[in-house]
This record gives structure tokens, C-alpha cells and sequence, in this order.
């Protein structure tokens, strides 16, 4: 992470998003949307004299997903980076009702904007990555068999990665949410979410079976008599090392237990789980102090939409479409956009890292050259035959075309009317928009409707 | 233009000839309209091939090139380039697919043969329509924009850096790093995230 | 009028998409998987290219069978 910062040739902009994109391969133009952060991060230093006197002691921290407490005033987490804070507007008293004031009165380097602004500042790229990652199922919603959320200690696998990581809240104590105890018996549901046509998503989310491995042996290792129970329908360990990974935690004592959980609920402190050992065919109850799920991997939010502005395709999951599963995996159906990790589908560390690295030698490929060459095999405009009626412009699945006003002589002198335009580096002659001209106007250079109709010719004869 | 066609078919060494009379083929193309020079050859893309065809174009002063070997997909690029070479527009010529939707696919000699002579007088008919294209070029702006600065945007922008090009990483939170940072220690190596 | 079904030869006019079915009928000559060499393929860039308009002019002039492939 430092070093993408210290590069010179990466320049961040965090706590920010694009919002438009226009152009095409080797010319886009983005817009970047930087929100407002409240501090003058060219000043801040880091130090945290604002955090440590923001009177907005009690909020939950995001970071930690809502098991640690911050102030309005922070740092996303420690080792952020940049290191900086930055003021959560929402909850910062100042920006809500006026009062306040604290941090700017401390701050020794006087990095404190209340008046910042929203900005937008406009880019010129020649390629773009889309590296927009996952946001886990929202499984609250769909699984009442396991409480809707109600049970503080039902909790989310990236829960429990906060309570055994050093950094987080406990200090990488496991911790139950609700009354802080050590869990003496935690057990792990997989596919929650991931495989459950009904209730979840249809496919499987790839790293949980690994990550749950890695938990149930955290759990055996760091807790002393500790049980840990996965509750499991397949466990998959395709990768390099990974089936010894989960041997490891099978040697450790982990409990591995084929069949789906049926019910949660809590019984004095714990919670019982109902479920069916599926290998011996009997039904069973295991009681547990700590139940983590492993939840589905979704798209991230807000990725749909923005697919949508910059102009290719998402599949039916959300996650976005490469141009070839296995031919082009990290080429869109937009020429010069690139896909890296989990934005594309589920994955994991070294597969993420595998895609990444690829679309960037796509993109160092790309920029070898000065200048691109165009697939002369595009679609032409008759402009004195084009009505004008737009139909072919939804029909173009690159968004090549457009309605651009043009100029004519009529009877009495000079008018303007709108033609349609074909963009020829967009284009990809594909020749879908020529049956959708009723006027004949449009035409594919090297499958021009006289060149297929002398070819149905010859071969009828 | 002038219509002056050359059809050029492929023996394919016998992947062709040995299921499709290539002699049978050229001489039915001598008759369609247009078409002023036919040949066969066993291997057309081989460089004798392309020079065979280059020659042709200059001697029988060609402005169009019909070729009928294996498919397209194969060789399109190949005869394109030779063509340029050989001094007419790289558009005007056309590639018909004898080997892998001909010869590969039947085995009566009369019915393969009848088949490629009529596709062909398919191309020949298609290529007397084609018209001059040129490549153009657009410049290409040497900078990256990576969305999202997870491990995944992380590696990216650090790779397209390292190789000399300018990157600008967007990320929406305020600490660039992705779930990762979330994370403890890492399957399979459980070496620590950050 | 009866058709003699064994000397009988059908035009059958097949419009295949460059990149999928195209590319596929190249494979099935790769397999050598044998076909009636009455199809007759024509290369079109994408299926989207396919105009309604075509398939009638293949009817017009006499083709048994048009298939559109992509
Ligand atoms: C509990 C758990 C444990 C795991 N453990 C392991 C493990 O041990 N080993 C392993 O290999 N894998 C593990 N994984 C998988 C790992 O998290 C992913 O493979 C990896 O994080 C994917 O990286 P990414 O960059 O694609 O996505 P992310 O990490 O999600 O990064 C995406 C980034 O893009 C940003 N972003 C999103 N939308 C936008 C937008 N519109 N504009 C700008 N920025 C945006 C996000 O804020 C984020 O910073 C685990 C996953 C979970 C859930
Ligand atoms: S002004 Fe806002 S951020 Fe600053 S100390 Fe007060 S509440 Fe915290
Ligand atoms: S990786 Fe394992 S736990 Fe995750 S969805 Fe697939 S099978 Fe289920
Ligand atoms: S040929 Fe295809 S890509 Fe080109 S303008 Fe028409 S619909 Fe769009």
C-alpha cells in the first residue's frame, strides 16, 4: 500500500468516485467526483489532536464494522493510507448544528476546512481498470433461520477477521459481541448466500471455503479447549496448497460437519444449532458460544451504474461481463476498459493479483504504441438517405451512435436537421444498427448490404 | 474500378486436393464474369504462395484477389498483407474457406468440388462490390485510470507505474486497500494483509 | 409432380457469425464431423448484422432452407 503511495508515477484520489466517463479506447475523459473531506490534506500532518478531543466519541466504526467506536473526526483505520482524517459530515456536530468547533481550534497545522466542498476536476486517459472489488451478501435479509441479525453473536466471517485481527477492536481477542466473553465453541455455516438458488445467489463465492478453514483453525489455536464446527455441503480446495491448508485445520481438531443448519436459536447464553449430519444421516444439535457465517461475495455497490455510464455489460449477477470467459478475461466489450479481482466474480488474494497483473500488460501493450490502428470494417452514414429517426442509436451495443444536427439548403435557403453519426472508433462493425434503418441510410464497409445480397445471389444460383 | 479478378486456390498440400478438384475449381472460376487469371498452388500461404500471388497482380494487372484455402480465421491477415504487397488495396480481396467448412467436412469428390466452386463464384461476385479501405490511426493517451484501489486496483496501478506510464487511482473510502486491510492473517500463505 | 428424395439437393443458405458459429464450423472441420455438402456457408460479421431482408432474398432465389446462426 505505501508503495502505490510513494510512487511517482501513481497519482491517489481517495474518497472519491468517477461519475462520468466519455470517449474511447486510447481517449477517455473521466470525471472525478472528490466528496469533502473537511480537512486540507496538503496540511494535515496525521497527528490526531482533532480525533483525540472530538467530543463524537460513540460512533460506530465502519472499519470494524460496527464492533469498534471512532469520532466524527478520523482516520478509516490506523494504518490508513494517506494517513490523513478526514470529517464525517453526517455526524460531526459543528457541520450538523453549528456548535463545536474543537478540532479547528487544536489542530496545529490548520488543516481544518468547514467549508469544503464537493469538487470535480475532469481527466484525459487512455485506458481505464475497473478494480471495483465485492461487498458481502446482505445475508440480515434473507436467512431468518438464522435470525435476521437479532443474535449479536451471529456474526459475518469479516466480523470474526476484525476480532482475531491485532488491529482491530479486541486486539485479536475473540470476543463474543454480546457480553465479551472467549467463545469456548464457535461454529462456521458456509454458503450463506453463495449456492442457495432460493434465498442467495446461485454461484459459489470461492474463498470462503479457504477463509473458513483458516478460521477454524484461528479458533483452535488461539483459543485453549476450544471446539470448532463447519458446517459445510462441499468443501473446495482447488488452488495451489490449499487442500494441505485445510488438512492443517483438520489436524488442528476442527470439526467438520456435512449439512446445512436449519434453525439458530438461543438456549440461556448460547445459541443451538439444528442441522443434519447428511453423511450419517442423522439429525443434530450443536451448541456454540460464537456462530460465524460465510457469507456470499456480491457486486460493490453503485457497480452496476457505473458499468453503465462508461458503456459495457454486467452479467446476470451483477459482476461485470469480460469480453470471453476464457479467451479475454479481463477485456469488456468496451475497447480499453480492463477488469482486475472480485468486480469480475468471486475470487481470491492470488487469483485477484493473477487478473490484476494481466490487465495492466494489456494496458502496458496498448501504450507501447503512439498510435492505434482502426479496424477499417465500420459502419458509414448516408447522410442524404438518414431520416433522422434514431432508431439505429439504442440498437448500437458500443453507444457509437449518435443524432448530431446538420446543415442543408432547402427551398428557402439554409436549416438544420439531425443525422445520425457513427463514431468509427467506437464502432465495432458489428452491423447490428443496418436492419434497424428503414431508409437504407447505414452501411457496413466490407458487408455492405449489395455485398451480402450478391453473395446470397451466387450461391442461390 | 476495373473488374479484373485473379482466384487463387490452395491444394492445402492434400487437405484440399485430395477430396476437392482444385484444377476443376480454377477452371470453372476462368468462366465467371470478371475473373481474368485462375491458378492452383499447393501451399498458398507458404512464401512461393505470396509471391505467386504478388506476380499474378502485377502480370495480369489484378485489382481484385479471390483466395480459396483453409478459413479466414487462419489466414485472413496473412493474404491481406500479401496482397498490399503485390500493389492493390488490402480490401480487395476476398478469402474462401475450401478446407474447414469443404474437404475437412465432406468426402464425395463431386459434391466438395461442385461446393467450392460455388463459393467461389460467391467470393468473386462479393469482391467485384468491394471498395478501397484504409486504416486510420487515433492516438492513444499514455495514462491508466484504475477505479477501486483494493489489492486488485493496487497491483494494477502499481504494475502499469512500474513499466513507465502514468496512473491515476480512484478510490471511493479515504484509505485506499479494500477488504484486505480487513483481514488478518491470509490463506494459504498466513502472511498479514496490510 | 413427385421428387425423386434421393437425387433431390436442397440449398441450404447458412448465415454464420464470424465469431461463434463461423469460428464453430471451422472447429466441426477441425473433428473432420461430417455434413450434406449442400450447406452452404456465408460469413457475416455478428448475427446483429443479420437483415430480415437477406433471408427473403435467399427464399426468393430459390434456397430450400436459410439458418441464421450467432
Ligand atoms: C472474511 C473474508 C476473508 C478472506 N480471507 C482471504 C484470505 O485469507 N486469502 C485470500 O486470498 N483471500 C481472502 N478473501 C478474499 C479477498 O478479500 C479478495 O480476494 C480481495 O479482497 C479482492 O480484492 P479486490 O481488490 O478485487 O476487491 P476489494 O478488496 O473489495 O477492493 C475494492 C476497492 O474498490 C473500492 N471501490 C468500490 N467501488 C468503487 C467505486 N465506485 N469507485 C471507487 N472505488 C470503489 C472499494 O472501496 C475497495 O477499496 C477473504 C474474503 C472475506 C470476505
Ligand atoms: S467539529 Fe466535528 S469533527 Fe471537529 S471535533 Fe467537533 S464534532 Fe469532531
Ligand atoms: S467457496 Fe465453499 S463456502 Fe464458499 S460458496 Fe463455494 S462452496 Fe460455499
Ligand atoms: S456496426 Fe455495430 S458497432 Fe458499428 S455503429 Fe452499427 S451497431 Fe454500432
Amino acid at each position: 500500500m505505501v508503495a502505490v503511495a510513494q510512487h511517482p508515477n501513481i497519482e491517489m484520489i481517495t474518497y472519491a468516485e468517477v461519475t462520468q466517463v466519455k470517449g474511447y479506447i486510447g481517449n477517455f475523459k473521466a470525471t472525478i467526483k472528490k466528496k469533502p473531506k473537511y480537512v486540507d490534506w496538503d496540511l494535515c500532518t496525521g497527528c490526531g489532536t482533532c480525533a483525540e478531543k472530538c467530543p463524537t466519541k460513540k460512533l460506530k466504526d465502519e472499519f470494524d464494522l460496527g464492533l469498534g467506536l471512532r469520532t466524527a473526526i478520523h482516520k478509516v483505520y490506523p494504518q490508513a493510507v494517506p494517513g490523513k482524517f478526514y470529517i464525517d459530515a453526517q455526524n460531526c456536530t459543528k457541520l450538523t448544528s453549528g456548535k463545536c468547533g474543537v478540532c479547528e481550534k487544536l489542530c496545529p497545522a490548520q488543516a481544518i476546512r468547514f467549508d469544503d466542498k464537493e469538487e470535480y476536476q475532469e481527466v484525459e486517459v487512455g485506458a481505464i481498470v475497473m478494480a471495483t472489488g465485492y461487498d458481502l451478501f446482505k445475508w440480515e435479509e434473507a436467512y431468518g433461520e438464522y435470525g435476521y441479525g437479532k443474535y449479536p453473536d451471529v456474526i459475518s466471517s469479516l466480523h470474526f477477521e476484525r476480532l482475531v485481527s491485532a488491529g482491530g477492536p479486541t486486539g485479536g481477542k475473540v470476543q463474543r459481541p454480546s457480553d465479551g466473553k472467549e467463545p469456548k465453541s464457535v461454529a462456521f455455516i458456509k454458503c450463506v448466500g453463495s449456492r442457495d438458488d432460493t434465498k442467495g445467489k446461485s454461484y459459489c463465492s470461492r474463498a470462503c471455503c479457504m477463509y473458513t478453514a483458516k478460521h477454524a483453525y484461528q479458533v483452535k489455536d488461539k483459543i485453549e479447549d476450544s471446539e470448532a464446527y463447519v458446517f459445510y455441503m462441499d468443501v473446495r480446495t482447488a488452488g495451489k496448497n490449499y487442500e494441505e491448508f485445510y488438512q492443517r485445520s483438520l489436524n488442528a481438531g476442527a470439526k467438520y460437519i456435512r449439512g446445512r443448519v436449519s434453525k439458530i436459536y438461543p438456549r440461556g447464553e448460547r445459541l443451538v444449532l439444528k442441522s443434519e449430519d447428511t453423511l450419517l444421516g442423522r439429525p443434530l444439535e450443536v451448541e456454540a458460544d460464537l456462530v460465524v457465517l460465510a457469507t456470499a461475495m456480491v457486486p460493490s455497490e453503485g457497480a452496476g451504474a457505473l458499468a453503465k455510464a462508461i458503456g459495457f455489460s454486467s452479467d446476470k449477477d451483477g459482476f461485470y461481463q469480460e469480453a470471453h470467459p476464457k479467451l479475454q478475461p479481463v477485456e469488456t466489450f468496451a475497447a480499453g476498459v480492463y477488469l482486475a479481482g472480485c468486480c469480475q466474480g468471486p475470487k481470491d488474494i492470488p487469483d485477484t493479483v493473477a487478473q490484476a497483473s494481466a490487465a495492466a500488460v494489456k494496458i502496458c501493450g496498448l501504450f507501447s504504441k503512439n498510435e492505434l490502428a482502426t479496424e477499417p470494417m465500420v459502419t458509414q452514414v448516408d447522410v442524404s438517405k438518414c431520416s433522422g429517426c434514431g432508431f439505429c442509436v439504442p440498437i448500437c451495443p458500443y453507444n457509437a451512435i449518435s443524432l448530431e444536427p446538420i446543415q442543408e439548403r432547402g427551398h428557402h435557403g439554409p436549416f438544420t436537421r439531425n443525422a445520425a453519426q457513427v463514431n468509427s472508433s467506437l464502432c465495432q462493425g458489428c452491423g447490428a444498427c443496418l436492419p434497424a434503418c428503414r431508409t437504407l441510410a447505414l452501411n457496413l464497409k466490407g458487408f455492405t448490404n449489395d455485398q451480402l445480397v450478391a453473395e446470397v445471389d451466387a450461391l442461390c444460383l | 474500378m476495373k473488374k479484373r479478378v485473379g482466384v487463387f486456390v490452395c491444394d492445402c498440400g492434400t487437405n484440399i486436393a485430395s477430396v476437392v478438384d482444385t484444377e476443376k475449381v480454377a477452371a470453372a472460376a476462368r468462366q465467371f464474369p470478371g475473373v481474368v487469371f485462375a491458378t492452383t498452388y499447393k501451399y498458398m500461404c507458404s512464401d512461393p504462395g505470396q509471391e505467386l500471388v504478388r506476380n499474378a497482380i502485377k502480370e495480369q494487372e489484378l485489382e481484385q484477389v479471390v483466395i480459396a484455402s483453409c478459413s479466414p480465421r487462419m489466414h485472413e491477415k496473412t493474404f491481406r498483407k500479401a496482397v498490399e504487397d503485390g500493389g492493390i488495396n488490402a480490401y480487395m480481396f476476398e478469402m474462401v474457406n475450401i478446407r474447414e467448412q469443404d474437404s475437412w467436412v465432406h468426402h464425395d469428390r463431386e459434391q466438395a468440388t461442385q461446393k467450392a466452386i460455388a463459393l467461389v463464384r460467391m467470393a468473386v461476385s462479393k469482391v467485384l462490390r468491394n471498395q478501397p479501405l484504409q486504416v486510420s490511426t487515433i492516438p492513444v493517451t499514455r495514462k491508466a485510470l484504475v477505479i477501486g484501489g483494493g489489492i486488485a486496483g493496487m497491483q494494477a496501478a502499481l504494475d502499469i507505474a512500474e513499466a513507465g506510464h502514468q496512473v491515476i487511482l480512484v478510490e471511493k473510502e479515504a484509505s485506499i486497500g479494500g477488504k484486505m486491510t480487513q483481514l488478518d492473517k491470509t490463506f494459504p500463505t498466513m502472511d498479514c494483509a496490510a | 409432380m413427385s421428387i425423386d428424395k434421393s437425387q433431390w439437393q436442397p440449398k441450404i443458405i447458412v448465415f454464420a457469425c464470424n465469431w461463434c458459429s463461423y469460428a464453430a464450423a471451422d472447429l466441426a472441420g477441425l473433428n473432420h464431423l461430417e455434413y450434406p455438402a449442400d450447406v452452404r456457408i456465408i460469413r457475416t460479421p455478428c448475427s446483429g448484422r443479420m437483415d430480415p431482408l437477406l433471408v427473403l432474398r435467399a427464399f426468393n432465389r430459390g434456397a430450400d432452407g436459410v439458418l441464421l446462426s450467432g
